[in-house]
């Protein structure tokens, strides 16, 4: 079995496609989800609906679990559209792509791009999010 | 299933400077280590008291993915399943939330754009903390299905 190791941030260039990756959220999650967020799941419960932060929750972990972000890396924006309802027995394709790296001083700003389609082709999510880091904080 | 099937929603009146319900929240470790398992981010700075201590932060804080949630509730409350259906956040995080934090999120209508399908509606968000600190704000942004 080949294990992929996370990037670090300084392999990152524009441009940059992560690769695709294919989840569901199902019931059992968005339930754990909601009981995180302190949220009333009278709103998705009846048509088993996925919250929408719940999907770009799943996208960041994949993110996360993409990249090794050094120490000290802030979070400092983040853009969200929702586009379409998603069902907890639907299937999701997430792509993420590197929209812009840059060195401001001694520290980088790196801004990427997520999506989140269903399986038939229908956007459910486009997201944004945008970090900074040290310059000389990587850690691998 | 239909975009906008249902159209509950908690302003009566869309016009600029409506305000809508506010939602406070009570930040604590056991949310956010809840959020940790619930996203998958168990990035330390969360859930290790120990390590979070030795930063600069001086603790643990919450994800800023938790605090946008709360944001994202404050106008799934106001707005429905419009905002699930057509939801747009903008937002940048000012200060960390921790543990024993009380946020509340408001927000006040900016704008109102008619048109034959639904109403435009922006908003300005803001969450604050206990001490009035600015802990993300932005905009929001969602359609009202006639």
């Amino acid at each position: 079995m080949t294990v992929r190791r996370p990037l670090v941030f300084s392999q990152l260039e524009a441009g940059f496609e992560f690769p695709k990756t294919s989840y569901r959220v199902d019931a059992s999650a968005t339930t754990a989800y909601l009981a995180a967020v302190d949220e009333p799941d009278s709103l998705y419960r009846e048509d088993g609906l996925v919250p929408p932060m719940a999907i770009v929750a799943r996208a960041m972990a994949a993110l996360s679990a993409a990249i090794t972000f050094p120490d000290g890396t802030i979070h400092v924006s983040q853009s969200v559209q929702f586009l379409g309802l998603l069902s907890t027995e639907d299937t999701l394709i997430g792509r993420a792509r590197v929209d812009r790296v840059q060195r401001r001083g001694r520290l980088h700003l790196v801004s990427i791009e997520l999506s989140a389609d269903r399986d038939d082709g229908q956007p459910v999510l486009r997201a944004r999010t945008d970090f900074i880091l040290p310059q000389d904080g990587e850690t691998e | 299933m239909t975009a906008g099937q249902k159209h509950e929603r908690s302003v009566p009146d869309l016009v600029a400077g409506a305000t809508l319900p506010a939602l406070t929240k009570t930040v604590t470790q056991e949310n956010i280590n809840r959020y940790a398992e619930a996203s998958g981010d168990h990035n330390p700075i969360h859930v290790d008291e120990d390590y979070a201590r030795r930063t600069p932060l001086g603790g643990t804080i919450a994800h800023g993915m938790l605090v946008l949630a709360y944001a994202s509730q404050a106008m799934a409350a106001a707005f429905g399943r419009d905002w699930l259906v057509s939801g747009r956040l903008d937002i940048r995080f000012r200060t960390p939330a921790r543990p024993g934090d009380s946020l509340t999120v408001t927000g006040t209508v900016r704008g109102v754009d008619r048109a034959d399908d639904g109403d435009d509606v922006t908003c300005d968000l803001l969450c604050s903390n206990q001490a009035g600190e600015t802990v993300l704000s932005g905009l929001a942004e969602v359609k009202v299905r006639h």
